[in-house]
C-alpha cells in the first residue's frame, strides 16, 4: 500500500542510505569503535576524543572494506580529527549549508560490523559560541536524536541525505552536540594543511570591567563591558602592538569585545600572522592599535 | 502546513487500521502486556508476558475478553502463541521487505497501561542478541518503549509488522524480535500441532 507515510518513510531510509555510504567505522580506541564521515576519497573526519591512539588506526567503509589510516591532524578544541586512508576509495559526503530549528534530521553511525545505525529527531537549537572542556566552538547544533554508543564522529543528516554536521558527545556535561558542517569543513581544510588548527594569540590577561558612561560617550556607542588588561606577556603580539596594562579592550577586528568568549571567538578565525585593528580605551579615550596576531602555543 | 496535515490524516488512517489487531494480555494479577492477532483466534505475544501460563486473559479492542490457552511458547526468542475462540478475526500482516535503517517505525502497545498507543521513531539497527541457542537477529529502534509495550508490534509506515517488541534482553535500548523469527516460530508451532491448521493461518 502506498501513502504519504510510506513515501516519507522511504525518503528517510533513502536519506540514511545516501549519507550512510559516506559514514564509516573508525577503530582508534580500546572500547567499541566510533564513527566517521568521508570528507574526501582519502580523508575521514571524526571526533577527536574517539582517537585514543595515533597508530594502528583502521577505518571500515560502508561496503565493508577495511583500510589502514593515519592521523592527518587533530583539533581538540572543536573535537575534530582528520584521518588519511591508505587508499582513496571512500565516497565523500555532501555537506549541507545550514540547519533550521525544527527541521527533521537523522543521526547516523557505524559503530559495529552490523552496519549503519540511525536515530530520528529535529534540530532543537542552533547557537554558539560555546566553551568546551578543551576550547571553544563558534557554532553548535543541538538535536533530540538519540546518541547511541559509538555515534560520536558520525553525521547528522537532513532529509536529503546531506551532512548537516558531525555528532559528538566529547564536549562533556553528558550532552551530545553537533559541530555544523560549514564549520567542520573549514577546520578540516586547516587540519589537512597544517595538521592542527592555528588559533590567534594576543598574550594578555584580562578581566571584564564596566565601562564608565563618559567613556561610552567617547566610544560613540553603548558598550557597558570591556576587558581590562591585567598583564601583558613579554615579547607577545600584544606588547609589540603597544597594548598596556590598564587598557580596556573594547573591540577586535571591527567587532565589539564585551567578554572573554567574544575575544576568544574573535581570535578563532584564520588571523595568525595578520595585522588586525584592536580598539582600546586608554584614560577613558578610544585608541586604535594594530596588532600582528600570533599563533597560540 | 498542508503536507503535515496530510501526514496526520495518514497517521489517523494507520491507527484505525491497526487498532483492531492489538490485544491486552493479562497473566493473573501481573501488569498487562500487549498481544497481536496473527490469525482467527490466534494472538501472538512475548513469552515473558505469559510466564505463569495460568489465568491468561486476552481483551480485544472491542472490549471482548477471553480466557486464553497458551498454544506454544519459546522462551529463547521470547514468543508465545495464545488461542482464543475463533470469530473471524482479521490478522496482522508480517512485513516481507528487508528493514532499512532510517525508515519510520511505530511501536504499538499499552505503555504504562495506557491503551493502544502508537509511538513513532525510526529503525536504528539490524543487529543480534545472544540466546542459549545462539545468536538471533533482532531489530533496534529509537522508539522509547515502556512496560506494556511488550508483546506489541513494531509496525512500518504501511502498518505491516516488522517485529514484536520485547524488553527482556536488558539494556536501555528497545529490542524488537523480527518478522523472520516470528515466521519461523509460527511455522514450527503449526507443524507441531496440526499440519491442517497451518494452512488456515493465512499468515505464512
Amino acid at each position: 500500500m502506498s501513502n504519504v507515510l510510506v513515501e516519507l518513510s522511504e525518503a528517510m531510509a533513502a536519506a540514511a542510505e545516501k549519507a550512510g555510504a559516506s559514514t564509516v567505522l573508525v577503530d582508534a580506541r580500546r572500547r567499541m569503535p566510533a564513527s566517521g564521515i568521508a570528507y574526501a576519497a582519502d580523508l575521514v573526519l571524526t571526533a577527536d576524543h574517539v582517537v585514543e591512539r595515533e597508530e594502528n588506526l583502521t577505518v571500515t567503509l560502508s561496503d565493508g572494506t577495511k583500510l589502514a589510516a593515519t592521523l592527518a591532524g587533530r583539533d581538540p578544541g572543536s573535537d575534530l580529527a582528520l584521518l588519511r586512508l591508505e587508499r582513496a576509495i571512500a565516497v565523500p559526503a555532501d555537506p549541507a549549508k545550514s540547519a533550521r530549528i525544527g527541521q527533521l534530521v537523522l543521526a547516523l553511525g557505524r559503530p559495529s560490523a552490523d552496519g549503519l545505525e540511525a536515530s530520528l529527531g529535529v534540530v532543537s537549537a542552533v547557537g554558539g559560541p560555546v566553551r568546551t572542556q578543551r576550547g571553544l566552538i563558534d557554532r553548535y547544533i543541538r538535536t533530540d536524536t538519540t546518541p547511541f554508543p559509538g555515534f560520536s564522529g558520525g553525521p547528522l543528516v537532513d532529509a536529503e541525505g546531506r551532512v548537516v554536521g558531525l555528532n559528538t558527545s566529547g564536549f562533556g556535561h553528558g550532552a551530545a552536540l553537533t559541530v555544523p558542517a560549514e564549520q567542520a569543513w573549514k577546520i578540516v581544510e586547516q587540519l589537512a594543511v597544517h595538521g592542527s588548527v592555528q588559533r590567534g594569540y594576543l598574550g594578555v590577561r584580562s578581566q571584564a570591567v564596566e565601562i564608565a558612561d563618559a567613556a561610552q560617550v567617547a566610544l560613540k556607542r553603548e558598550q557597558a563591558i570591556g576587558l581590562l588588561v591585567m598583564s601583558v606577556e613579554a615579547g607577545s603580539p600584544a606588547e609589540s602592538g603597544g597594548l598596556m596594562v590598564g587598557d580596556i579592550i573594547v573591540g577586535l577586528n571591527g567587532q565589539a569585545v564585551a567578554d572573554h568568549d567574544a575575544l576568544f571567538a574573535g581570535l578563532a578565525g584564520d588571523l595568525v600572522g595578520k595585522t588586525i585593528p584592536l580598539e582600546v580605551l586608554r584614560g577613558g579615550q578610544p585608541q586604535a592599535l594594530k596588532v600582528v596576531i600570533g599563533a597560540r602555543p | 502546513m498542508k503536507f503535515l496535515a496530510t501526514i496526520n490524516d495518514a497517521l489517523d488512517e494507520l491507527m484505525a487500521r491497526v487498532r483492531p489487531l492489538l490485544a491486552v494480555v493479562q497473566d493473573g494479577r501481573r501488569g498487562a502486556g500487549a498481544g497481536l492477532l496473527v490469525g482467527d483466534g490466534r494472538v501472538l505475544t512475548n513469552n515473558h508476558v505469559v510466564a505463569r501460563g495460568r489465568g491468561v486473559t486476552v481483551t480485544l479492542d472491542d472490549g471482548a475478553s477471553f480466557e486464553a490457552r497458551v498454544l506454544a511458547r519459546d522462551p529463547e526468542v521470547d514468543l508465545a502463541l495464545l488461542g482464543i475462540p475463533p470469530n473471524g478475526h482479521s490478522a496482522a500482516v508480517l512485513a516481507s521487505a528487508t528493514p532499512r535503517p532510517g525508515q519510520m517505525v511505530f511501536a504499538f502497545g499499552h505503555p504504562w497501561g495506557q491503551r493502544a498507543v502508537l509511538t513513532g521513531g525510526v529503525l536504528s539497527a539490524m543487529t543480534s542478541a545472544r540466546t542459549r541457542r545462539g545468536e538471533i537477529p533482532v531489530l533496534r529502534s529509537d522508539v522509547r518503549l515502556a512496560p506494556g509495550n511488550s508483546g506489541g508490534p513494531l509496525l512500518n509506515a504501511a502498518g505491516e509488522v516488522l517485529g514484536l517488541n520485547a524488553m527482556i534482553f536488558g539494556g536501555d535500548q528497545s529490542i524488537t524480535i523480527p518478522a523472520s523469527v516470528i515466521r519461523a516460530f509460527l511455522v514450527d508451532q503449526a507443524h507441531r500441532s496440526a499440519p491442517a491448521e497451518a494452512a488456515s493461518e493465512g499468515l505464512l
